[in-house]
């Protein structure tokens, strides 16, 4: 299962530097002007495009099809954030305190017992 | 503006930040790496690689604490903006140091296993069905893999390309991060810990990270309103040459200038890298963003020639001596004849 998994991730990382060859070298002027000429920060943006690879192929699609609405770029998700901050805020008491309760030394620790020897066999007790 | 891109664009306050950021973190792993022995309990000796995966991974929490500390202060007082400004090498430097609590627990819990190290963390614990006991290096690398994916994608090309909702929604990842790096610690490390110091420093950190985040939220609502036209103040109350953001509900910012005895209400987000346009000032007669030096003028928010970039503007009314602001933003780049100030 693990070896599976980490095959996968292998596979994910190998179509994600493909992406970002072909991306770095010759898409990102298509949708970037401030890109045009500027090739030493390119180098930086390859482990995003690795990881994010599927997205970056989405959003290259959508600037090649002008399909970028304006409002959109001037609102981000700040409400979102507040849930978020809210969520948290709650969570972390949660994860915190019911980690500190179960504790093997912690409240609901049952007591120890003091265990009884195990009765002893017919005839074992004569010997 | 069209700016060409640049690795970093260092300038003197980045260069103070950074350097700050790295004397902190190797002055904390130098302290750590001294007094944390002494508190160790003596029947239970605990050996040096194992004081400083520590001595990383409580450095890592701290500065993500600190990270998540710096937005809700800057919104309470601005006197913190400064930090929010150089917020991303912060980030990434977290994540490198998080790695490094990363690698330090691969190379000594996993240094002799007949299996490579990533397949011998993943399959070393699987048992998901119980808490006690349940494996908390999941949450660790949840929350590293979140770290990285934001200090990829810091770079100005990332918010500009994902655009800013998608780049925003990225990065509030960093939430779930966090409630991640918590429940790592809790299920991990305080398990076993017989010093309360560490749960403690962890407990309040983690408190203060959800208490401000509850104190920016109820400071923004109060300021809100639900009618078309919203409240923007008296026009004294701007300072010349300077702007007032105001909320518009939701996910939108307005930053309302003043200059030459004229009001003009544009969107507080850059047009480059969604910089806050309303703590910049006037120069030259154009809006100038804090961040980068992008410049707009104020009446239809276009850069000044020969550069492109727009940003939406917005219609505004006097009510008495009260500035109203009229929610819907025009399309970026539309005129609006500036409100004169009686």
């Amino acid at each position: 299962m693990a070896a599976g998994v980490v095959t996968v991730l292998q596979i994910y990382g190998m179509a994600g530097l493909a992406v970002a060859a072909v991306f770095l070298a010759w898409g990102i002027d298509r949708v970037d002007q401030n890109a045009r000429g500027a090739f030493v920060f390119r180098p930086l943006l390859i482990p995003g495009v690795a990881l994010l690879w599927p997205l970056v192929l989405w959003r290259w699609g959508a600037l090649e099809r002008g399909r970028d609405p304006w409002a959109g770029r001037y609102r981000p998700p700040r409400r979102l954030q507040d849930w978020l901050g809210i969520g948290l805020a709650a969570a972390i008491p949660v994860i915190l305190f019911g980690a500190l309760l179960i504790r093997q030394e912690g409240p609901l620790e049952r007591p120890a017992e003091l265990l009884e020897p195990p009765p002893a066999a017919e005839g074992e007790a004569d010997r | 503006m069209s700016v060409l891109y640049t690795p970093v664009q260092w300038n003197r306050n980045k260069f103070l930040y950074d350097g700050v950021l790295l004397a902190g973190v190797v002055a904390y792993i130098l302290v750590f790496l001294q007094v944390a022995p002494l508190f160790v309990d003596a029947t239970r000796p605990v050996d040096g690689a194992i004081l400083r995966m520590r001595a990383f991974g409580t450095c890592a929490f701290l500065m993500l604490t600190l990270i998540l500390c710096i937005g809700p202060l800057a919104r309470l007082d601005r006197r913190f903006l400064p930090l929010l400004y150089n917020r991303r090498h912060f980030g990434v430097l977290t994540c490198v140091v998080a790695a490094t609590h990363a690698l330090q627990v691969l190379g000594w819990y996993y240094a002799f296993s007949p299996t490579p190290r990533l397949e011998a963390l993943l399959s070393a614990n699987t048992s998901f069905g119980q808490v006690l006991g349940f494996p908390f290096e999941v949450f660790g690398i949840f929350a590293l893999l979140v770290l990285t994916l934001m200090a990829v994608t810091s770079h100005d090309f990332w918010l500009s390309f994902l655009t800013a909702p998608v780049w925003k929604a990225l990065h509030l990842l960093v939430y779930p991060a966090y409630a991640a790096v918590v429940a790592h610690m809790a299920l991990g490390y305080l398990q076993d810990a017989k010093n309360p110091a560490f749960a403690l420093l962890a407990g309040g950190g983690a408190l203060t990270v959800a208490g401000l985040h509850l104190a920016a939220r109820r400071r923004d609502r109060a300021a809100r309103g639900a009618a078309d036209w919203v409240t923007v103040g008296r026009p004294a109350e701007i300072a010349d040459g300077r702007a007032r953001i105001v909320s518009l509900g939701g996910d939108e910012r307005v930053a309302v200038f003043r200059y030459d005895g004229r009001l003009s209400a544009v969107s507080n987000a850059c047009a480059h890298q969604n910089g806050p346009l309303g703590e910049g000032r006037i120069v030259d007669g154009c809006i100038t963003c804090p961040w980068h030096g992008f410049q707009y003028r104020p009446a239809d928010g276009c850069s000044p020639a020969p550069f492109t970039e727009r940003i939406p503007t917005y219609r505004l009314k006097l009510d008495g001596d009260t500035v109203l602001v009229h929610r819907t933003a025009n399309p970026p780049g539309t005129p609006v004849e500036p409100l004169a100030i009686p």
